[in-house]
Order: structure tokens, then C-alpha cells, then sequence
């Protein structure tokens, strides 16, 4: 594997977002696969963030500089992915339940995401249940991602379900939940496909979805 | 069905198979502490089970893990742990814990003339009682000497009730003990959502109003008064308390944007008290969803309208609730810093009672100083220990900035602070007394726990268009704020630097101002009046607030 790949995921991983940028551009100046770059640099690299973060080493704030590095590389790989054709890595629309205003992990997660090549529609916070599924169709979404703060809204959760049923749509997307008061014993309850319990583990489990997706 | 048997509380759950140990023992009204509420996180409502009838048992996976010496001692979650035959249980007596509890009934206050809501007039035959100018109801002879009123706070963990001579002013008893809503739902919002349905509201409502009779029935009888002789009674308490403690539906309180029910300042018929068959309860002016009548209570209690220059204050527990006044200008806001202050979702963290590590130093040459509550061997770690730790290891270098433990290896520290740095299940960990233990995960709880109320100072610094420098005067309030040192709320950055020799601990405000409430009429139409005029502030609609809670998680 290219070296500079791996300097790059260090970078990445090491909060450096000057060397992310620098490393980025040497990649393109050298002409090397994007494709590549992004999966062994920038993914690797994010991997090792969210390990991190897991073994308690990180703390949010160091995953956002992570993430800030992360995307300035991106930057520099953007221009040539929209000439070369972007792989399609999967969709997802992301959204705090209605009635729930908190919104800083469900940010968290959906600048991961974003920064991990996927294409994710932010609804903001206080969503509605039918603007989840309008929003879902429109976006021609693989994944809706569900978050809530309070005790007190995550039954509100079970309203997005409902209204993908009644629509008939609850086959076309995986619907996946997180937040403070959510585990996965709340996920099977409500009839949600899976729960994470940290913004990487909600990157993994987005991967996991789409990787069972294309192998179908 | 199967039988689950209390040993401590003598107390037998009859339940259906299946059914978890904790819901088994909520049953029973058998306090089990569960701050997660269940979901298997945070390991506080772990119990020991007789080791024959383990058998009986299916425990789930929950994120917390016990040790294996618990599990080898007979220990599990009861949240996770489900029971198929009869069993029997120890889990930690409540009652034993409440007896050792610090519960702070104090509070600053101020001089004001006592002029009463209810006054009384004697005819010549009986006496009659009014509340205002209303004729409320009459007494056979003369009882114009026996005017005695409550000053109740209600407060989300602890309840504190005085007993006041109403002629005199003068506190004659008081009485605290455990709101016994805990019983069902620990934290605010899951009392507001298991208060949601019409039945779940009457358990809280039927359990907050016994204990406060029975607090009634101990004071009176303390002070050698009649109960009939109480006719008013000040509920002071968090928005969500006031609502649960008067049987109104808190639901809306929930779910955005936040709505109260009841707007407090005004006086209601006192029907369910055991006091004068016309008593009445007065409740003081709610400001906001979250910023309730405990706080309004403050403010009165402190005068904080009444100051010169730039005050903070500060009700630092489960939520921090903060009001600055810029001369005569009030806001307010409030975070959620959830129950990490309390001890819980804390590895060895515990309330405040016998055997909790409270206070915590470390000197110039790096010896340890510190302090037990019952002066007995440390079990386990309060709040403002917890606080108190975090805050020395900031200060002495072994926890760094971004808030990670800095190893023995690569630290500058006190050679004996190193020795006590140990691993702990092969992750670094200080060892602050004999099998009592701060975790990086700990940290990371108190990082978001204090980053949530300093953003919340710093949201309600830009309302008011101050700095941090400007402020002259930082007043703590509530119980738990008084056992917290000022330093260490500084050097984990709870508070700006700037504060420091600013900062004032108040004790509760919440029930020295119900008792101001209590005693004069003028005060609960002024209070009416400035609490419409206190600004609130919604953190989680303010722009940029996000950025304010990042950068307040660092050290």
C-alpha cells in the first residue's frame, strides 16, 4: 500500500488537519486512485478516531478535530470525484425526533458520516414523523437515522415506523436509532433495524447496513 | 407468578415470571437506585442474589459489566436480570441510606417584615380566618396566638419541610427525607413521561403528598402544635416537582418547545394536606419550563434584583438552573448536567452518605488529604468529591486538558501522586482511597456534566452582554452546591477563572425563600411581577450553542 496513504490516515487520526490537506494534495499531484485515498487514508484514519474514542483515549472533542481534518482532505479530493464519478457509498437521511431539540450527537454522527463519503440529508431537530418518510422517498434514502435526548420523546420514535408501514415503504429503508435514552432492546420494541450506542459505532453500523446491502 | 423476598426491607414482590428484579422491587416499594433507568448503563441497581437461586435467574447483557468478584459474590443488574422461580434478595436498605444522608435545610436570606396572607380576627365568640380579604372559614374561641404555616421544598431527590410560627417567623422544626418519587422514576424527565398517563400521575402525586403529611405529623408533633392550626404552605420545587406535587399533567413539560401547565404565583385550596380544613398552598411564579419556583425562591431569597453590579446564581445538581442579574436586568436559562454530580453513573460513585469520599487535596509536596463522611473508610465517591478529585488531578497535572489521564511515564507529577496511579481491568485509573477508583470514563462524565453547565453560564453572560471578569458576585444555591470547595469548581472549569474569590455558597434558597413567601404578601406580588420580566433563555435554541458546550468540555 502507498505510504502516503498511511500518513494520511495518520493525519486523520492524529488531529492534524494541515497534514491531512498537504497529504491529500501530494495524492492527487502524484495521480493516485481517489477511490483508494479516501478508503485507506481518510476511512482508515477515521477507524482509528473512533477506536480511539471507544478505548476512552479520545473525547468528543478530539473525534470533531479528527473529523476537521478528515474533511479538509476531502476538500481537496471533492473536485476530482465529481469528474471521475463518485462510488455510491449509500444514503442517509438523519434527524432528531419531534418534540426533542437536542441535537449536538445527532451532528456528531451526521458529520461522520458525511465525512466517510456518505450522502446524508441533515432534517435538523423536532422532525416529524412523516417528514422522516416524505424526506426518505426524496432522497431515495437507504438509511433513516433517528435520534432523541429525552426519556419523554423516544416513544415518538415508534411514530416513524408506523408511518413507513402504513405507507408501504418499511421494506425500502433500514431504520437505525440513537440517543442517551435508546438501546437495543428499545430498537427491537420498536420495530427499529438496529441501535448504536456512539457516533462510530453508528459509522459502523451505517458501513455494515450497506455492505449486506450490495451483497444481496 | 413467583415470590422475590427483600431480606433488608422485609418486603416479598409477588410478580409474573420473567419479570425484572427492578420492577419486582419497585412493586414492593423497595428503593432500588437505578439513574439509567434501567437500561442496563450505569451498574448502580446491581444486588446480591442467593448463590442457589442463581438458577433462577436470566440475566441479559447490559452495557455496564460487573466484575467478576461481584458476579462471584452474587451480584447482578436487576435492571437486566430477569427471575423464573422464587428468590431472595439483598439489596441496600434505603432507609439506612436516608438516615445518613446530607441534606442541607439552610438557605441565606434577608430582613423583611412579616405580613401575612392569612390573618385572623377574633369576634368574641370565634375567630375568623382570612386568606387576603377573603373570609376563608371560623374557629370555636379564640385561636388568633396559633398561626403556624409550612415552607415545603420539594426538591427532585430530597424533600425538606419547615415548620414556621407565622406571628413570629421562627422555625419551630423540620423534617427531610427522600422524595419517595424516586421510587418509580429517578430523573426528571422519566417522572414526567411515567407521569403521563392518568395512573402514573396519581402514584406521584399520591406518594409526594403522603410523605409531606407525614412530615407535616412529625414537625407538628415536634413543636407541640395542632395540624389544624397550619393554614398555608409554600411549595417550592423544580417546575416539574410543582406540577406532580398539585396532580397536573406534566407531559407537555416533555417535549418541545416546553410548555409549563400551570403558571405558579397564585394560592390553591390545600384539600389533600393534613392541615386547616381552608388551608391553603401558595406557589410561588414558575419562570419556565425549567427554571422553576425553587428558583424564583432564590432570586427572592437573594435579593438579586435588588444588586449592584453584575450576580450569578447558580443552582448546581441533575440540572444546573442559573439566573444573572446585570442591575435590576434578570435571565435565565438552564442545562441538563445530568446525575453525575449525585455520584451516579460514576464507577464508584454514591449520594452523599456514610462512607462517601467528600473532600479531597492534594499538597505542595504531593501528600493526599482527605475526607470521609461517618469518618469511616471510604466506599465510595459523592459529588463534591468526585468534583474535588477531578479538580486536584487537573491542577496537579495528572489528568491533561483534552481531560485524559497523563501516565506515571510521561507525567511531571508528584512522585506519590504516581504510585496511585494503578490499572484498572488493564486501563489506567487513580486509586483515591483503598478500592476506591476515578476512571477515564469518570472523567469523561464530569466533562460533560460541567461542560453543560459552563456553557450555560457562558450562553447566559452573552444574554446580559457581559464577560466573565464582570461578574461580581457568583452565588451557589441548593444542597449540593454547599458541600462543593470553590477551587475545584474552577480548576475543572465549571466556572471561568474570573471567579475566583467571587464565588458564595448560598445553601438552600429554595426553602429560605418559600419561608419569605410564606411570611409576607407583599413579597409573592413583587416576585409575581419580576418573574414576567425574567428573560429566559432556550440554550437548545440558541445559535452557536453547540460551539459554547464543545469547548467547554476541556480542563
Amino acid at each position: 500500500m502507498n505510504r502516503l496513504y498511511t500518513e494520511l490516515a495518520q493525519a486523520v487520526a492524529g488531529m492534524d488537519e494541515t497534514a491531512a490537506e498537504r497529504l491529500a494534495e501530494e495524492i492527487v499531484r502524484q495521480g493516485l486512485p481517489v477511490s483508494e485515498a479516501l478508503e485507506k487514508g481518510l476511512e482508515a484514519g477515521m477507524e482509528e478516531a473512533g477506536r480511539l474514542f471507544e478505548n476512552e483515549e479520545y473525547f468528543i472533542t478530539e473525534l470533531l478535530l479528527c473529523a476537521d481534518a478528515m474533511d479538509a482532505a476531502m476538500k481537496v479530493f471533492t473536485p476530482l470525484l465529481k469528474t471521475s464519478g463518485k462510488p455510491a457509498k449509500g444514503r442517509i437521511v438523519i434527524g432528531t425526533i419531534f418534540g426533542d431539540t437536542h441535537d449536538i450527537g445527532k451532528n456528531i454522527v451526521a458529520l461522520m458520516l458525511t465525512g466517510a463519503g456518505f450522502d446524508v440529508l441533515d432534517l435538523g431537530r423536532d422532525v416529524s414523523a412523516e417528514r422522516f418518510a416524505d424526506e426518505a422517498v426524496r432522497f431515495d434514502a437507504d438509511i433513516i437515522a433517528v435520534s432523541t435526548l429525552m426519556t419523554t420523546t423516544m416513544n415518538n420514535i415508534r411514530a416513524v415506523i408506523d408511518v413507513l408501514c402504513r405507507r408501504g415503504l418499511r421494506d425500502r429503508f433500514r431504520v437505525i436509532i440513537g440517543g442517551k435514552p435508546c438501546s437495543k432492546s428499545f430498537a427491537d420494541k420498536i420495530g427499529a433495524d438496529d441501535y448504536s450506542a456512539s457516533a462510530p459505532a453508528a459509522l459502523r453500523l451505517v458501513k455494515r447496513i450497506m455492505r449486506e446491502k450490495y451483497a444481496e | 407468578m413467583v415470590q422475590i423476598y427483600f431480606r433488608a426491607q422485609d418486603k416479598t414482590a409477588s410478580v409474573p415470571e420473567g419479570t425484572t428484579i427492578l420492577e419486582a422491587a419497585r412493586r414492593a416499594g423497595v428503593i432500588v437506585e437505578s439513574p439509567c433507568n434501567g437500561i442496563g448503563t450505569c451498574g448502580k441497581c446491581r444486588v446480591k442474589v442467593c448463590g442457589s437461586d442463581r438458577e433462577k435467574l436470566v440475566c441479559e447483557e447490559g452495557r455496564h459489566h460487573l466484575s467478576e468478584e461481584e458476579v462471584r459474590a452474587g451480584y447482578v443488574l436487576s435492571c437486566q436480570t430477569k427471575v423464573y422461580g422464587d428468590i431472595e434478595v439483598d439489596a441496600a436498605s434505603t432507609a439506612a441510606q436516608n438516615k445518613s444522608l446530607k441534606i442541607l435545610s439552610d438557605g441565606q436570606s434577608f430582613a423583611y417584615a412579616i405580613k401575612n396572607h392569612i390573618t385572623k380576627r377574633f369576634d368574641g365568640e370565634k375567630t375568623l380566618v382570612y386568606g387576603g380579604d377573603t373570609l376563608l372559614g371560623e374557629e370555636p374561641g379564640d385561636t388568633t396566638n396559633a398561626v403556624y404555616g409550612l415552607s415545603v421544598d420539594i426538591g427532585t431527590t430530597t424533600v425538606v419541610t419547615a415548620l414556621i410560627d407565622m406571628l413570629t417567623g421562627e422555625e419551630l422544626a423540620s423534617a427531610s427525607a427522600l422524595n419517595p418519587q424516586s421510587l418509580h422514576a429517578q430523573d426528571v424527565l422519566t417522572r414526567i413521561k411515567f407521569a403521563s398517563d392518568p395512573e402514573g400521575l396519581r402514584i406521584m402525586y399520591d406518594g409526594i403528598t403522603e410523605e409531606i403529611n407525614r412530615m407535616i405529623a412529625y414537625t407538628a408533633a415536634r413543636a407541640g402544635i395542632r395540624t389544624e392550626n397550619i393554614y398555608e404552605a409554600v411549595y417550592s420545587g423544580n417546575t416539574t416537582m410543582i406540577h406532580l406535587a398539585t396532580n397536573v399533567d406534566p407531559s407537555s413539560l416533555g417535549r418541545y418547545p416546553y410548555t409549563p401547565q400551570i403558571t405558579g404565583g397564585n394560592e390553591i385550596p390545600a384539600k389533600m394536606l393534613h392541615i386547616s380544613p381552608f388551608g391553603l398552598i401558595y406557589l410561588p411564579p414558575i419562570i419556565s419550563s425549567y427554571v422553576g419556583p425553587d428558583i424564583t425562591s432564590g432570586v427572592l431569597a437573594s435579593q438579586l434584583e435588588k444588586k449592584k453590579g453584575t450576580t450569578l446564581f447558580i443552582d448546581i445538581g441533575t440540572n444546573g438552573e442559573m439566573v444573572i442579574a446585570k442591575d435590576g436586568s434578570l435571565s435565565a436559562t438552564s442545562t441538563a448536567a445530568g446525575p453525575a454530580f449525585e455520584g451516579m453513573n460514576i464507577t464508584c460513585g454514591m449520594r452523599a452518605g456514610r462512607g462517601a469520599l467528600e473532600l479531597f487535596e492534594v499538597g505542595d509536596d504531593g501528600g493526599i488529604r482527605t475526607h470521609t463522611i461517618g469518618d469511616t473508610a471510604a466506599t465510595g465517591i459523592c459529588g463534591s468529591g468526585l468534583l474535588d478529585i477531578v479538580g486536584e488531578l487537573v491542577r496537579t497535572g495528572v489528568i491533561g486538558a483534552n481531560g485524559k489521564f497523563v501516565t506515571p511515564e510521561k507525567g511531571s507529577y508528584p512522585e506519590n501522586l504516581k504510585k496511585h496511579m494503578v490499572l484498572l481491568e488493564g486501563k489506567p485509573a487513580f486509586q483515591a482511597a483503598d478500592g476506591v477508583y476515578l476512571t477515564q470514563k469518570d472523567i469523561r462524565q464530569v466533562q460533560l456534566a460541567k461542560g453543560a453547565v459552563r456553557a450555560g453560564i457562558e450562553a447566559l453572560l452573552l444574554s446580559q452582554n457581559v464577560r466573565a471578569e464582570d461578574v461580581d458576585l457568583v452565588e451557589i444555591a441548593g444542597s449540593f452546591g454547599y458541600h462543593l470547595r470553590a477551587k475545584s469548581l474552577i480548576h475543572i472549569g465549571l466556572l471561568p477563572r474570573e471567579f475566583e474569590g467571587k464565588v458564595d455558597f448560598v445553601g438552600n434558597t429554595s426553602k429560605s425563600g418559600g419561608k419569605a413567601f410564606l411570611l409576607n404578601t407583599d413579597l409573592r406580588r413583587h416576585m409575581e411581577t419580576l418573574a414576567g420580566k425574567i428573560e429566559g433563555v432556550e440554550l437548545s435554541n440558541r445559535e452557536g450553542f453547540d460551539k459554547l458546550f464543545l469547548s467547554a468540555l476541556s480542563f
